[in-house]
């Protein structure tokens, strides 16, 4: 029984890793243009046995589920064991579930639950897809196999990020899917743009890595183990008994009489033995800085648009459908721990309001297809934070329902885009092509579909999804209104008095009840607002692409035409599971049933309300309408002539308020023949200094007042959306080049002062010696004084030290 | 198995000797014998490293021969004599850079196949000599033996950086005489005071075994006073030879100076007896003054890795950046090592291995653009991946097993010196430090970002964007690299941008190469895939690695936790029973 389930978990990364390998030993001189076939084959199996895993696991969670949730997990082999590394505290072991004394050991486990089988079916599903597109996206490409490669590589470390179950190996791959990235992202690598985003993907990601390190490093310190899962027993595995003296009683395991408990396990949360106060905010915090650089959320949110320099199948797979959601399906995985502080879930919530708002600003004025589409990502992927940042089980359900769904329209939304850069011969740019409809008629309605499903239309499958997050947004305020109107109840309802030591969790330390109420209040608007903006850049995208006179660049050259069917089959199976799977999904009420009973999410008592997948007809009716007023606004503004998008960019640049107050302009009234009259009179009496340093003053004055012009140039709202709020040049200024300056400070310093200390060490016994030499001038007379001092000296001393 | 050891470590020297005789037939017979030795070393050591027992050892393979004094075996003081004997074996500290120390010969061999043309008989004996010289070094449980050794290995690679190597020789060289022997002088002298303690208190005469010594000083433990000295006489050689902030400005020199296969052997090897030393003596000999200086080291090692990392980003000379990278990743090991846990000191000990294999695989890489360009300046090269995809694919491993990348070596090793860090920071150290302590933790981390970034930076520069070869002989530039008809917005940066005056392209997209040198030929395959078989493998399974070096070293980290927690800690009752409990139960 459990061998066909063990199968399965096997050969979910196993294919596609199969698949790699193959690719890369073969595909350079045998398989050469047939290089897909290998990878969408593995890649289809792969989205089949993990079909099949869902099935498996659906049922035995129907069978196990209810309390504690289900689980299962296979370990393959040990990657690193050493016994006896860490000695708890003996007064935290208690809470950190187990013997103080613990085994640093890190097995290769896979884990099956419905988070993970819902992920892992969704993933193999869309790669299967773009892998099927890419093959007539990429046809002839130089390096045809190294694409394939790369991608059935990244498939596996996603599936794998995905199935495994402990800390260590998710971030194992967590950085394997970066370099996944990196590679493709420089797929082109001579491109210098190409070259130059990936690797600031790669260091951004690193920003991010280095929050999720020392978060686990802080897991590893204060809960002693960095498994996911509970153990059998503490003493079966490293061989030998924990410490058999006296102390040892004091560390016996809480709950059960064996065991060590995982960190998000069944049965810590069922202990609820996590810690609150400031280690477990402090570990929730880095946690998300991991999930803000993956997952590109602000202030880590910039690398993302940049990777659109990689071949567009890659931005639909990695950086709009997978990848970047491994910060959200890390920070569900991890509820138990956001749960325990309300402060950090608070946090996650305005992180991820603020992207969904800044990257929906930004998408308003980009020009670039892809770029729209990438801050969208940005955005959207804001919007899952924000229900996780609710911290009850309805937000997060809904945070993954959305991922879930988002993955299907944005996968859709980028392949549609490269379906149109493909015919515009790698165009992208909305500028210089417009009313497509007619030439691409396949690509212009599933491209229709997606943008609904993304701006929210019921009854697309975004409408459901983003309809839930709102909704539970709306519940959290209520839920936090309710709580600061019950006043005093005791907070640390699940806190046990024997570890009052601990601080304890569920009970905001830092922000009272009401001021929660009302932050999620606003969140609430702003995610209203937030629908109305990603309403409206996306039919604004779309209407420039495909609608408007008929034009094409001339690099589509004779390429301007529908794609082949290998590109168009995935885009027609993409739009009809777009328009329905969010709906099929909420009406059976299937995903949010299943992926609560994941056991992260299943533990009841840790989370704030216990009701997934609520409709709320006024939250849905409201969203509806301001998903409607976006589109209408689109449309008024961007079909049919394009007036008003002229008449908006030529106001909001300010260019003749700015150009009329320019330095130069003051500059050249210099050369104005009466002022040069009056110059020249003055010089003649002698006052020539007169006159030039009153025309300095004045030139001064004028850069004085057009200083502001000019900045008020570059801030204005159309300026500050076009140029992404400047963040990239902020971050140049504020981190790149101090730390390259700094750097060549320190080569300088190495190289002057720390050397030069050495060679001066170095030079001294030289230097005594000459020093010395310069003494030896063969004088009795002088040697004869040096002895007579010389034994002064020592008499002078000794008389000193007998007289101390 | 016990002569086998043996034989391993005098066939390079023998080899080194026949080098004489071979001189007059010329360089084909000089590197072709070379080669055989350095296959037969690699063999022979692979043998015994391989019958390693997995459980560990503390003097695998040993064999001992008497040198000066009485005959192995019999008593001691009788003779008045010292007792000093040629006693070699391999315990799991010695083991992994025992076989890395093979391992690198042979890629240093094939790496200066075409690249020494001067006197090359003399250049492989050097070479020989040093592989002699630092097998010793990881297999000496003598401690003269040891520091024979250990001088030893200064000869050979002072003539191979003076002769062989580039426009500062000989200034290089001389640096980094003077500077290595000042500070193993005091490192004699220290080791010297140690022995002449033991002398006075097992009242037999002076003896020279490490395992020896090592009871005894557990007998009779070195006075605190004796220790400080005596720690700091240590620190002074083995700081240098690691080498840690601020005794590190020899390094950069002698790699920009030393022909490639000095630079694998200095990095790859070299290096490593610093860390060696530390861990083999300084920690467990010097209990007390350790723990007081435990702080103070990690100080250093932290501050060493953000000053090398920021260094490094500066650098244009790819072997300088590289050089800098080595004092950044040394000042992990020694972190590591510092930290004092069993988690620290197995990742530390582990790092070293890693940091031979990767950063000696990166000079060698080096070494063959230099062969093919004549130029070590990153601003002179520029999308060598179309000219020379394998061994870019190569420099692309290396970068991320240097980086700490997840699946090759490095990842481990630096995630266990790190959570042993956090270890010591946050829950083994109280009292003044403890903050101090975590802040060091949390800086080392940061180490692992700017490492990524100037790693990353080299690659990009020398290795994507547009083809950009120095001679002025180059093609392409227009190097838009997919085909011609993606003449999307970003054409216009192609080639323009960073043509500069070597830059005639041939057109836009795919521009034929050109006739330009070749990719790896068989002879470097041969120096590169063995580096990378083994960052694959302890990438993937580190655990096999671990596991032979573990009853060594948990020892030493286990008998530190009292010193510490009596230095450091608020004398904790629990944990210091707990400890005594521990020991006694062993």
């Amino acid at each position: 029984m459990d061998s066909k389930l063990h199968l399965l978990m096997v050969l979910v990364p196993g294919l596609p890793l199969a698949a790699a390998v193959l690719t890369a030993l073969f595909g350079p001189r045998q398989l050469k243009a047939a290089s897909h076939w290998p990878v969408i084959l593995a890649l289809a199996g792969s989205f089949l046995a993990s079909l099949a895993l869902l099935g498996e696991v659906k049922q035995r969670s129907a069978e196990t589920g209810g309390q504690g949730g289900y689980e299962h997990v296979l370990a393959l082999w040990t990657w690193v064991d050493l016994p006896e590394a860490l000695r708890l505290d003996p007064a935290n072991a208690k809470l950190s579930g187990g013997s103080a004394l613990r085994d640093f050991r890190i097995d290769v486990t896979l884990r099956a639950d419905p988070l993970t089988s819902t992920m892992l079916s969704m993933v193999t599903f869309i790669s299967t897809l773009v892998a099927i597109f890419a093959a007539g996206y990429m046809k002839g490409e130089r390096g045809y196999w190294r694409f394939f490669t790369y991608i059935a590589l990244f498939v596996f470390s996603m599936t794998m990020l995905v199935s495994v179950s402990n800390f260590a190996l998710l971030f194992v791959f967590w950085e394997a899917v970066g370099v996944c990235s990196y590679l493709l992202i420089g797929f082109w690598y001579p491109k210098p743009d190409a070259a130059a985003a990936g690797m600031k993907a790669f260091l951004v990601n690193r920003v991010g890595d280095f929050g999720f390190a020392l978060a686990l490093f802080l897991i590893w310190t204060t809960y002693g183990t960095l498994d996911f899962h509970d153990r059998a027993t503490a003493a079966s595995f490293s061989g030998e008994a924990a410490a058999p003296s006296a102390e040892s009683t004091g560390d016996s395991p809480s709950d059960r009489a064996t065991g060590l408990m995982g960190v998000v396990s069944p049965a810590r949360i069922k202990a609820n033995a996590f810690w609150g106060g400031g280690v477990g905010l402090a570990i929730c915090l880095l946690l998300m800085l991991g999930a803000c650089g993956k997952s590109a959320q602000f202030p880590l949110h910039v690398w993302l648009p940049d990777a659109m320099e990689g071949p567009t199948p890659v931005s639909a797979l990695i950086h709009a459908a997978t990848m970047v959601t491994a910060g959200v399906y890390m920070v569900t995985r991890c509820t138990p721990l956001f749960s325990a502080s309300p402060e950090a879930q608070a946090t996650v919530a305005v992180v991820g309001g603020a992207t969904a708002l800044l990257a929906g600003l930004i998408a308003l004025t980009q020009h670039d297809l892809k770029r729209v589409l990438a801050y969208s990502t940005v955005s959207q992927l804001g919007y899952m934070f924000l229900g996780l940042g609710t911290g009850s089980l309805l937000g997060i359900v809904a945070g993954m329902f959305h991922l879930f769904t988002h993955a299907f329209f944005k996968a859709l939304l980028f392949l549609g885009s490269g379906s149109v850069m493909h015919a515009m011969g790698h165009v992208i740019d909305m500028r210089r092509f417009s009313g497509l409809r007619h030439l691409m008629p396949i690509t212009h309605v599933t491209f229709m579909i997606g943008c609904l499903a993304l701006a929210g239309v019921p009854p697309l499958s975004g409408f459901w999804s983003k309809d839930a997050i709102v909704a539970s947004l709306h519940e959290q305020a209520h839920h936090w209104q309710e709580t600061s109107a019950d006043g005093k109840t005791s907070p640390a309802k699940h806190a046990s008095e024997e570890s009052a030591t601990i601080p304890k969790a569920n009970a905001p330390t830092l922000l009272s009840a009401a001021a929660l109420a009302r932050l999620y209040q606003a969140l609430y608007y702003l995610a209203l607002v937030v629908a109305f903006m990603t309403a409206f850049y996306t039919f604004r995208a779309f209407y420039l692409t495909f609608y408007g006179p008929e034009r094409v660049p001339a690099e589509a050259g004779s390429h301007a035409h529908e794609s082949p069917w290998s590109m168009c089959g995935p885009l027609a199976i993409l739009a009809v599971l777009a328009a329905g799977i969010g709906g099929y999904l909420e009406w059976t009420h299937g995903f949010a049933h299943f992926v609560s009973l994941a056991p992260s999410l299943a533990g009841g008592p840790v989370l704030g309300t216990e009701k997934p997948g609520e409709f709320h007809l006024t939250v849905a009716a409201t969203s509806t309408l301001v998903a409607l007023g976006g589109i209408l606004l689109a449309s008024y503004l961007y079909l049919g002539s394009k007036r008003e998008v002229q008449w908006l960019s030529s106001k909001a640049n300010l260019d003749e308020l700015s150009s009329w107050m320019d330095v130069e302009r003051v500059a050249r009234w210099r050369n104005k023949p009466w002022i040069a009259g009056i110059h020249a009179n003055a010089k003649t009496v002698g006052l020539g200094w007169l006159t030039l340093m009153l025309g300095n003053l004045l030139l001064f004055a004028a850069l004085l007042l057009t200083a502001p012009m000019a900045l008020g140039h570059y801030v204005s709202p159309y300026r500050l959306s076009y140029r992404k709020f400047y963040w990239d040049e902020i971050y140049m200024a504020t981190v790149v080049w101090p730390l390259q300056t700094l750097g060549l400070l320190l080569a300088w310093i190495d190289r002057w002062i720390v050397d030069g200390a050495v060679n001066l060490c170095g030079r001294l016994p030289t230097q005594l010696g000459s020093l010395m030499r310069s003494l030896q001038m063969g004088l009795v007379p002088f040697y004869g004084l040096a002895m007579l001092l010389g034994t002064l000296i020592l008499i002078a001393a000794k008389l000193l030290w007998a007289g101390s | 198995m016990s002569q086998l050891l043996l034989v391993t470590i005098f066939l390079p020297l023998a080899g080194a000797v026949a080098m004489a005789g071979l001189a007059p037939l010329g360089r084909e017979a000089v590197r072709w014998t070379a080669l055989v030795v350095a296959i037969a070393t690699l063999a022979l050591a692979g043998t015994v490293v391989n019958s390693f027992p997995a459980e560990g050892a503390s003097a695998f393979a040993s064999s001992e021969i008497a040198w000066i004094g009485p005959a192995s075996g019999t008593a001691t003081a009788s003779s008045g004599l010292p007792d000093v004997r040629f006693s070699v074996g391999l315990d799991g500290l010695g083991v992994w850079l025992f076989g890395l120390s093979a391992l690198l010969l042979l890629t240093s061999v094939l790496v200066s196949w075409d690249a020494i043309q001067d006197r090359p008989a003399l250049f492989y004996g050097m070479l020989l000599l040093l592989e002699s010289g630092c097998l010793g070094v990881f297999a000496a449980r003598d401690l003269l033996l040891f520091y024979i050794f250990f001088e030893f290995t200064l000869i050979p690679l002072f003539f191979l950086i003076g002769i062989w190597g580039s426009e500062d020789r000989r200034y290089a060289a001389i640096k980094f005489f003077l500077f290595t022997l000042a500070g193993s002088v005091l490192t004699f002298l220290g080791l010297l005071a140690i022995v002449l303690w033991d002398a006075h208190h097992t009242g037999a005469g002076l003896r020279f075994s490490i395992e020896g010594l090592s009871q005894g000083l557990a007998a009779h433990p070195l006075p605190e006073s004796w220790q400080v000295w005596i720690f700091l006489a240590l620190f002074a050689g083995f700081a240098i030879k690691v080498p840690l902030f601020p005794l590190h400005t020899w390094l950069p020199l002698a790699h920009v100076q030393a022909p490639t296969a000095g630079s694998v052997f200095l990095a790859g090897v070299l290096l490593k007896i610093g860390t060696y030393g530390f861990l083999r003596f300084n920690i467990p000999w010097l209990p007390s003054a350790t723990a007081t200086f435990m702080p103070w080291m990690l100080l250093l090692s932290v501050v060493g890795i953000v000053y090398g990392a920021l260094i490094a980003l500066a650098q244009r000379d790819m072997k300088r950046l590289i050089a800098y990278s080595s004092v950044s990743h040394l000042g992990f090991c020694m972190l590591g090592l510092f930290a004092i846990n069993r988690l620290g000191i197995q990742g530390g000990t582990l790092q070293m291995i890693n940091h031979g294999l990767s950063t000696g695989g990166l000079f060698a890489i080096v070494g063959m653009l230099y062969e093919r360009y004549h130029t070590r300046e990153i601003s002179q090269l520029g999308g060598l991946a179309r000219r020379l995809p394998w061994l870019s694919l190569f420099m692309l491993i290396f970068t991320f097993s240097s980086i700490g990348l997840p699946g090759l070596n490095g990842f481990p090793g630096e995630f266990m010196i790190l959570i042993g860090m956090f270890q010591r920071g946050f829950v083994e150290t109280a009292g003044a430090w403890r903050l101090g302590l975590q802040a060091i933790a949390v800086v080392a981390v940061s180490g692992v970002v700017l490492g990524a970034w100037y790693m990353l930076w080299l690659v990009r520069s020398v290795f994507f964007g547009p083809l950009k070869e120095p001679h002025g002989d180059d093609h392409g530039g227009h190097a838009a690299g997919h085909n011609g008809d993606h003449a999307d917005h970003h054409a216009h940066s192609d080639g323009h941008a960073h043509g500069g005056d070597h830059d005639h392209g041939h057109g836009h997209g795919e521009a034929p190469l050109g006739a330009g040198p070749p990719d790896l030929r068989w002879r470097e395959f041969a120096a590169l895939v063995p580096l990378v078989i083994f960052v694959v493998w302890i990438g993937l399974q580190p655990e096999y690695f671990l596991r032979r070096m573990q009853s060594t070293l948990n020892p030493v980290a286990d008998a530190m936790t009292r010193p510490i927690e009596q230095r450091w800690g608020e004398s904790s009752p629990a944990v210091a029973g707990s400890t005594a409990d521990k020991l006694g139960s062993r």
